[in-house]
């Protein structure tokens, strides 16, 4: 069965909220290797890992090198060089911290690179805000991979120009107006064509509106958002009703 | 008469007032929940990782986030909303042609800058907040940020109002002023949510206070305030640089540059100062 | 013909001026269109044709978009506009749903929300609350009526320029407007696609719509309308039938380009030429071979349509001497825009190599080769950013040449633009925006002038400043080099003509 883009980001957002709600690690682990599964299962794996690559492992270093060494709090200490001490509780921290982060990332990603954009969309224009939200994340999703190649092209023509990138942070610098100003400059005028073709064709008017693509929504999966949902909501509530169970 | 109606009626100000309603709520919302983080963190610190804090932080900044968008996503005019997507393409690609040549600043709020010069302090916090939603398509990391982004939005937006973009040498004052506030409200988003920073070079420098002691929170305003006001004095220098190059029909469609006169030599009727020049 | 009817659209225009300036761009102006009309709005570039057609099409709303004093009338109820704060304003949307227009650049009239071209279409119906049966019947009519059919569940984003301009026009015509307003809708078509717009410009004039084309060129098609209106200086210049128009010559005083009726190939202008310029040839291409390595890049985007991975030149050899023109003729897709690109260094051959004056440029940064070789390339908006058209010709010369301040004045003037340089580039109307960037090029005097496209957008003015600039600068002693889809001007200027057919150099004919 598909499921609804609404559904499964009820569940990665969720999956998320609890996770971090519960800090503990092996719960966090276990997300971990469930989100790994399905994205292996979903054949997603190998479109994701560069993405999560870039995200995680900057940020699991920075953690472990930061706390790893530098914990003020830690009384444990198992290594000292001058001002660095790697302390038992800053790398309990920097491993639970890591650890939860990751979990939220992976099913957020997963979410992100499972789900139908158009689908999505179609789902969220149903009035007023929802569309005009709907609005803004598909158009940025569809002018992004364009971008890069107008970029190629203003390049070209800058060159052709005489344009010559020199190294250097002076350099980069000048590169910048050359090419970001006919950049900015063509996006914004099209923006200016692109309002006006919408809004005759009537968006931004108020009234009902229908949808062409179907996305079919059972009452199960309804069900299933809204105890998503609570579930989160229950989450956080316990947890801000003992704010430090579980360390 | 039969056919439908080819004119709009008057503007009513009835719906009005309850966006305005949202926006504060969504104001509060951020300003109460770094309030609560800021009073309440030394003993918080020490309670672990799993603390309430990461929580407070994500729901509270996020709620406040959405809250503002709700509220103001449907007073824009069609015009502006079509420029977001724009704002945010700009905000990701720019970020990373910047990025890609190893300046330690982020540069990735050029988009939003841009927007809240052109159209105002509302549509400017609309658009950092919806950029941080979407960018965390492919980064969720930066979902937490919302608030803060928001943030500079509208900063950027009120120093448009009052006429820091008018100057050249101003835009960058501005900045440094936005990026003081704008680095010590997303503070505690990066203390609790990721009990650090994602970079290696601003991890550094936390590090670094850290060896003297310091709380994470201080430590991590404290390396805020080294990077963002400088990243934002760069921002806004760059966004003058392009507004000033959009040509002036371009910057005359917009009507919040036209009545509080943003940018220099943009008045309603006459240019101002060395008109005579100019027109003929 | 129904002549009697009663108007679909009509306007007074007393004046309409944009926010911040003083001149009108329209002024005097009264038009009406009748319903199952054809009307077609000629005028060169900067006449006002285009802000006439977006004022008319709902598209510039008095008001915030400026400044109009008049009146605009559709379907029998009449807006009147004083230039204050009481004037009504337009509703977008349901003016939309009369009038529909398609803009001169039919990529920035998607919405870019809409995953499949069946959705694109219907688009409008969806914010007007059409229930999903009568939508689904509405885009399959139209489909078929603009030759989508083939094309609905294709991505927009990965439609050609034809393709998309058929959208965009599907678009515009789904709700059944009483007009439909098109802005330059035949530039850069080749014939095959003319001939399937002007069809269905005839099915959509016979539904009973009035059709409304903004042109600056009176093409052939043209030549069927009931009306031309020919639009100078923000008003109508002279209006009747086209035999009337032609016979007044009204077409070349308002800067129209009249497109030459097809009479057979004209011979060479000047063949058998033999330069009169001593040395090595200014440009030599010894055995170029070239293929794009398939860089498709995977990721979190939606696929993007990159280049056609199988374009490839075979083994190209080819040399102009100084003052020599040479064009390249031959089909879209064949290369024309890879060889260009191989002569300035933007591409480097697999094999072969290029020279100019007799030196490699293999290997040299394509910024360079630009001081010896001026590539013109069809977009002008990709090669300006400073905020006068005089800095815009002056940027890079003042270290390298001392006399800068001539070069400047006598680049403008080549191309017949010193009486702008104190403007903004982007506000110049497109066919200006071409000789500017044809300006900079020309002020670094580059021994080969190579251009893409080069008629393309220019109106009747731009056609002649072309013509003066590619011969001046060939008495000087440079080479050019014209890559274009249009023989016919080819062989009025060229003193060769060589045809790319899929990545082969032939003689012509």
């Amino acid at each position: 069965m598909r499921l609804h883009p609404l559904t499964s980001l009820a569940a990665a957002g969720s999956t998320a909220v609890i996770t971090t709600a519960a800090a503990s690690w092996p719960l966090s682990v276990t997300v971990i290797a469930v989100a790994a599964g399905l994205s292996v299962a979903g054949g997603v794996a190998r479109r994701m890992l560069p993405a999560v690559a870039v995200i995680l492992v900057p940020l699991v270093l920075s953690l472990l090198a930061m706390h790893g060494l530098f914990f003020p709090e830690g009384t444990t200490v198992l290594a000292q060089w001058g001002p660095a001490r790697v302390t038992v509780e800053g790398l309990h921290f920097a491993f639970e911290r890591a650890s939860q982060l990751s979990a939220a990332v992976l099913v957020l990603l997963l979410w992100s690179f499972t789900i139908s954009v158009p689908d999505l969309v179609a789902a969220l224009s149903t009035r007023g805000v929802h569309a005009r939200f709907a609005f803004v994340v598909a158009s940025t999703l569809t002018l992004l991979p364009a971008i890069s190649s107008r970029l190629g092209r203003i390049r070209q023509a800058q060159e052709a120009r005489g344009l010559v990138i020199r190294p250097g942070i002076v350099g980069r610098a000048g590169a910048f107006r050359w090419q970001a100003v006919p950049l900015v400059l063509s996006l914004v005028e099209e923006a200016g064509t692109r309002a006006a073709a919408l809004q005759a064709r009537g968006f931004g008017s108020s009234g009902p509106r229908t949808s062409y693509r179907e996305v079919p929504d059972p009452p199960a999966q309804r069900w299933v958002r809204v105890v998503l949902l609570l579930a989160a909501v229950a989450a956080i509530a316990a947890r801000l009703w003992q704010p430090t169970a579980g360390a | 008469m039969s056919s439908p109606a080819l004119s709009l009626p008057s503007p009513t100000p009835a719906t009005a007032r309850n966006r305005r309603l949202l926006e504060t709520l969504g104001a509060l919302a951020i300003a109460g929940t770094y309030i609560y983080l800021v009073l309440n963190q030394p003993e918080d610190i020490a309670g672990g990782p799993g603390s309430a804090s990461a929580l407070i932080a994500l729901s509270g900044f996020l709620v406040g986030a959405v809250l503002l968008i709700i509220g103001v996503l449907p007073t824009l005019p069609v015009s502006t909303l079509v420029l977001i997507p724009v704002a945010l393409v700009l905000n990701i690609v720019l970020g990373q042609f910047v990025g890609s040549t190893l300046v330690p600043f982020y540069l990735d709020a050029i988009g939003t800058v841009l927007i809240a010069v052109l159209a105002g302090p509302a549509a400017g916090a609309a658009t950092g907040a919806l950029s941080s939603i979407v960018w965390s398509f492919f980064n969720p990391t930066v979902l937490p940020f919302a608030a803060g982004a928001a943030l500079i939005g509208c900063l950027a937006g009120v120093a448009a109002r009052h006429g820091l973009f008018r100057r050249f040498y101003l835009a960058p004052v501005a900045g440094f002023l936005a990026g003081i506030i704008g680095g010590v409200v997303s503070a505690p988003v990066a203390a609790f949510v990721f009990g650090g920073t994602s970079g290696l070079a601003t991890g550094a420098i936390v590090s670094a206070f850290r060896s003297m002691g310091d709380t994470l929170l201080a430590a991590i305003t404290k390396q805020a305030l080294i990077s963002d006001p400088m990243d934002k004095a760069i921002v806004f220098t760059l966004v003058a640089v392009l507004v000033y190059a959009l040509p002036r029909r371009v910057r005359l469609q917009f009507p919040f540059v036209l009545r509080y006169r943003v940018l220099a030599g943009t008045s309603a009727s006459q240019p101002i100062g060395q008109s005579t020049g100019q027109d003929s | 013909m129904s002549r009697s009817s009663p108007p679909g659209l009509a306007a007074g225009i007393e004046e309409f001026v944009f926010p911040g300036e003083q001149e009108p761009v329209l002024a005097g102006l009264e038009v009406s269109f009748a319903a199952g009309s054809l009307t077609a709005v000629l005028g060169g570039s900067g006449s006002g044709k285009s802000t006439l057609g977006r004022l008319l099409a709902g598209w510039l709303l008095p008001g915030d978009g400026g400044t109009l004093t008049g009146f605009l009338e559709l379907a029998g109820t009449r807006l009147r506009f004083a230039g204050t704060t009481a004037d009504p304003r337009i509703d977008p949307g349901s003016w939309g749903r009369q009038v529909g227009f398609v803009p001169q650049d039919p990529a920035a009239a998607v919405s870019t929300v809409r995953a499949t071209v069946a959705e694109e279409l219907a688009f409008g119906l969806e914010n007007a609350g059409v229930d999903r049966e009568s939508m689904v019947s509405a885009v399959r009519h139209t489909a078929a009526l603009t030759g989508l059919t083939r094309l609905l569940y294709r991505d927009p984003a990965t439609l050609s320029g034809g393709q998309l301009r058929r959208l965009a026009i599907g678009c515009a015509v789904i709700s059944r407007p009483a007009v439909l307003i098109m802005d330059e809708p035949f530039a850069s078509l080749d014939t095959d696609g003319a001939e399937d717009l002007a069809a269905l410009v005839r099915n959509v004039v016979r539904d009973g719509a009035a059709v409304v084309i903004l042109s600056q060129r009176a093409d052939v098609f043209l030549h069927n309308a009931d009306t031309w209106l020919v639009l100078a200086g923000g008003t109508v210049a002279a209006a009747g039938s086209p035999t009337e128009i032609v016979a007044a010559g009204a077409l070349e005083m308002a800067g129209v380009v009249r497109t030459r009726p097809h009479t057979g190939l004209r011979p060479l202008a000047d063949a058998g030429y033999s330069s009169a310029f001593a040395g090595p040839p200014a440009l030599e291409l010894r055995d170029v071979s070239f293929t794009y390595r398939a860089a498709q890049r995977r990721g979190w985007f939606r696929a993007q349509p990159g280049p056609p991975a199988d374009i490839v030149l075979h083994g190209l050899s080819l040399a102009v001497s100084a003052g020599e023109i040479l064009a390249v003729a031959g089909p879209n897709g064949a290369g024309k825009s890879t060889l260009l690109r191989h002569l300035n260094g933007l591409l480097q051959p697999t094999a072969g190599s290029v020279l100019v004056k007799g030196r490699n440029i293999g290997g040299q940064p394509a910024g360079r080769v630009a001081a010896e070789v001026g590539l013109l390339f069809q977009q002008p908006r990709d090669q300006l950013f400073e905020r006068t058209v005089e800095r815009e010709v002056r940027f890079g010369l003042e270290r390298r040449q001392p006399a800068a301040d001539q070069a400047v004045q006598q680049a403008l003037a080549a191309v017949g633009l010193e009486h702008l340089a104190g403007r903004h580039p982007a506000e110049l109307p497109a066919s200006q925006q071409r000789l500017l960037a044809l300006a900079t090029v020309l002020a670094r005097r580059p021994s080969v002038l190579a251009l893409d496209e080069p008629t393309v957008a220019l109106d009747g003015y731009g056609l002649a400043a072309l013509d003066r600039v590619v011969r001046s600068t060939t008495a000087e002693g440079a080479a050019v080099v014209l890559v274009t889809h249009d023989l016919d001007y080819a062989r009025s200027i060229a003193h060769r003509l060589v045809r790319l057919d899929a990545g082969r150099l032939l003689p012509a004919d």
